[in-house]
């Protein structure tokens, strides 16, 4: 039910005296309505109180009637307030309606009334256990979108030293493009299974052919920009310049192609929600948050267990040792950015559809995404996953009192501590840097 | 294609505000960047000091705008100590990535609604530039004339008119004279012991250290004076438009700097000065040259929309990105830098 609150202005008992002077007895009355279904009934037992000037006069309580009657000396402006902690369980007063201020101008009469008009409850509280649940749900999904989206970051850091500003952009790649096979089409590619005939693919589909391309962009930067540069000697901060130059090339690519608005996937934009005691999540939202799962541990496990895997963590903890040892280590590299490159495709998927696709989905994650590598170590592939998981869960987690406009404000925090206290973070090795 | 037009609007742009307030933020990130090789991401935050300082002299504290000038170098200073205490012990990209992300999120505050007393959300403030209009009235009044110089193109019909509103002319003149003190005194404290010691930071951190200097303090006193410099930038901004939008110094804003910065060429006064002259007169003259030649049609190739309207402007940013890349890889040292300054490497 949506609060109505209307002061009706009545006048109540007889007409005013022609030689009303200013110092007179006035009556103010207040009373209190609830409105369930179109009916009014008074609400009973309610403290009301007078105020002149910010000064209290008097209060009382509403009587059956609903009804509290005060008795003031003279033409002034008085504030009517109800008190909202009085009022009765599972009734409540708009904000900001709970105060109704009587103007000098307004007493024609020797009294006057105010009507108040409350309504049933909206804001139902919720125990703060389910809604701890509920968000570690939100949380957990979050915290595994930044951890896939973010190994790219680290690995690459580990493997080259370079901190890619552009990663944010290999995000929203995958985003857009997944928006292209899956609602713009590409006639072209009509004739291949799943695809309808102006060429436009269900997602699944249009994600894994996304994916494998964002891997493929991830190895054409590689190849094409920071691989040749860093061989020629570039320096490390000069390449950090370049690619701050890719991301704002590759941003505003987006926005010429995509402009500014968001768009959703033309698949699992609406759901409806499923309950599970206190939790309530979309079969969307509860798949994302496996299938990231899963692919975290796929990843954590190949980098545990496989030749390549084992060869990378060498590379990233000392690249000419591990060359030393036979690793090819511009191999491993190519792989680094591909694997990156596919992870934070799939990340960008993941977040588009949760919160639709735009040309800067990435940029708003990137500084999560740092400070998630920076808590886990920066470099470290392990780091990556647990420190982008840790810092999701935190930002979903702070906003039982953040307002959601500075939804990603608390990573900052958890990146300057981190800073401070343990600037090599949770994974990383402590080394003398200055 | 209206040339006159084309070259006039190069012209203001290569003089105008804008020209003004990045030379200010990139003489500033001058002092950091290519003196001491401190990759500060966030320049535009240490505009939103100054712009906020002045703004809040009307929308909070109601007291007279030139106290503004001592407020927005108060929070600057506060923010610079915030950012550089935790990070300039550490690797040179530590600082990049907490000043990125500070002055994304100092955007998102002075813009959010549970600030609005302080800052007034997204609608930003516009009352409070009045004290210094009025001086510019009563020195160059009235403010409704239009001042510039006017040149005929001997041989062609051509009159070029390089004009701009008194309010503007008022603006441009402090700002300019800002952008000499700057640069005279950035160049001078370069030249001093303390700007050697600096040089020396961004060559060689270690070195620097063993001789017994205090490398946290230099670069933490050049992370400042970077920073306050900055500050005038974002005033001036705020002081030509009337008014203080939170998106104005949003993370594009400081990566254009930057690339304005190195167009220029880094470690050179000259470079952090004409660098934005120069950028905002291609800038204008790219973004011109295109409107005229689309003529407000939409150009396709096939059937894929490659240039209307509206994607003039990211197709400008897409060549600044392009040509920041282009600088780095080929041309580090800019117009006017010197390649040999230009070994900067990450400690």
């Amino acid at each position: 039910m949506i609060f109505a609150l209307v002061a009706l202005v009545a006048i109540f008992g007889a007409p005013g005296t022609s030689h009303a002077q200013e110092d007179d007895e006035r009556t103010v009355r207040a009373r209190i309505n609830n409105r369930v279904a179109g009916e009014n009934e008074p609400v009973e037992g309610v403290t009301v109180t007078i105020s002149t000037g910010g000064e209290e006069l008097d209060s009382a309580e509403t009587d059956e009637n609903g009804q509290v009657e005060f008795t003031v000396q003279g033409r002034r402006d008085y504030t009517l307030t109800v008190d909202r902690d009085t009022l009765p369980d599972g009734i409540d007063i708009e904000e900001g309606e709970e105060t109704n201020t009587i103007t000098a101008a307004s007493f024609t009469s020797s009294s006057i009334s105010r009507t108040f008009v409350t309504g049933e409850s909206l804001v139902t509280e919720t125990p703060f256990i389910d809604e701890l649940a509920q968000r570690l749900v939100n949380g957990t999904r979050f915290g595994l979108l930044i951890a896939i989206s973010s190994v790219g970051l680290s690995l690459v850091f580990g493997t080259t030293r370079l901190t890619n500003f552009a990663h944010a952009e290999m995000v929203t790649f995958g985003g857009v493009v997944a928006f292209v096979f899956n609602v713009t089409g590409l006639s072209f590619l009509g004739w291949l299974p799943f695809a309808d005939e102006r060429g436009r693919f269900p997602l699944i589909a249009a994600g894994v052919i996304t994916v494998l391309l964002g891997g493929l962009f991830g190895l054409a930067l590689n190849g094409s920009i920071f691989g040749p540069l860093r061989r020629r000697g570039y320096s490390l901060v000069t390449l950090m310049v370049i690619s701050v130059g890719l991301s704002i090339a590759l941003k505003n690519l987006f926005l010429h192609r995509f402009l500014s608005r968001r768009r959703p996937y033309a698949d699992y934009a609406r759901q409806s929600a499923m309950e599970f005691g206190p939790i309530t999540i979309t079969a969307r939202d509860l798949i994302v948050t496996i299938i990231s799962f899963v692919v975290l541990v796929a990843v954590a496990l190949s980098l545990q267990r496989t030749r390549i895997g084992k060869a990378t963590r060498a590379v990233s903890d000392n690249i000419a040792l591990a060359s030393a040892t036979g690793i090819n280590s511009e191999q491993i590299i190519r792989i680094v950015w591909f694997a990156g490159g596919a992870l934070a495709a799939l990340g960008g998927i993941f977040n588009a559809v949760d919160e639709q696709v735009s040309f800067e989905m990435g940029a708003q994650l990137l500084f999560v995404m740092f400070a998630g590598i920076t808590l886990g170590g920066l470099g470290s592939a392990f780091g990556a996953l647990l420190g982008g998981f840790l810092v999701g869960m935190f930002v979903e987690l702070a906003t039982f009192v953040v307002p959601s406009e500075l939804k990603n404000a608390p990573a900052l925090v958890v990146l300057i501590l981190v800073l401070l206290v343990r600037p090599q973070g949770i994974l990383g090795r402590a080394e003398r840097v200055g | 294609m209206n040339w006159i037009s084309i070259i006039e609007n190069t012209v203001k742009a290569f003089v105008g505000i804008n020209a003004v307030y990045f030379a200010l933020a990139a003489i500033g990130l001058n002092v950091q960047f290519g003196y001491a090789g401190l990759l500060n991401f966030g320049q535009a935050a240490f505009m939103a000091c100054g712009a906020y300082g002045l703004g809040m002299t009307s929308q909070y504290f109601q007291i007279n705008m030139w106290w503004g000038v001592l407020i927005g170098l108060g929070f600057s200073l506060v923010l610079a100590l915030l950012l550089g205490v935790p990070t300039l012990r550490l690797r040179a990209d530590y600082l990049a990535i907490v000043t990125i992300a500070a002055a994304e999120i100092i955007r998102l505050v002075v813009r959010s609604v549970r600030f609005n007393e302080y800052f007034n959300g997204s609608d930003g403030i516009n009352e409070f530039s009045g004290p210094f209009r009025e001086i510019g009235n009563d020195l160059i009044a009235p403010a409704a004339r239009n001042y510039g110089p006017s040149w005929t193109v001997p041989g062609i019909d051509w009159t070029i008119d390089v004009e701009f509103t008194g309010r503007q002319v008022w603006t441009l003149i402090i700002g300019w004279a800002l952008v000499l003190v700057c640069g005279a005194f950035v160049f001078l404290v370069m030249r001093s012991p303390w700007g050697r010691v600096l040089k020396g930071i961004r060559e060689d951190e270690n070195a620097v250290a063993s001789l017994g200097k205090n490398v946290f303090g230099y670069k933490m006193s050049s992370l400042i004076i970077g920073g306050m410099i900055g500050t005038f930038a974002g005033m001036m901004l705020a002081l030509d438009r009337g008014s203080v939008q939170p998106d104005n110094y949003s993370r594009d804003v400081t990566f254009f700097i930057l690339t304005a910065l190195v167009l220029g060429g880094l470690a050179s006064v000259t470079g952090s000065i004409v660098g934005p002259m120069v950028f905002w007169a291609v800038f204008q003259f790219t973004d011109v040259v295109l409107r005229e030649a689309i003529g407000g049609q939409a150009i396709s190739i096939g059937n894929i929309r490659v240039m209307d309207t509206t994607q003039i402007g990211p197709t400008n940013q897409i060549m600044i990105g392009m040509l920041l890349i282009l600088l780095m890889v080929y041309r580090p040292q800019g117009l006017f830098g010197n390649r040999k300054e230009m070994a900067i490497d990450a400690r």
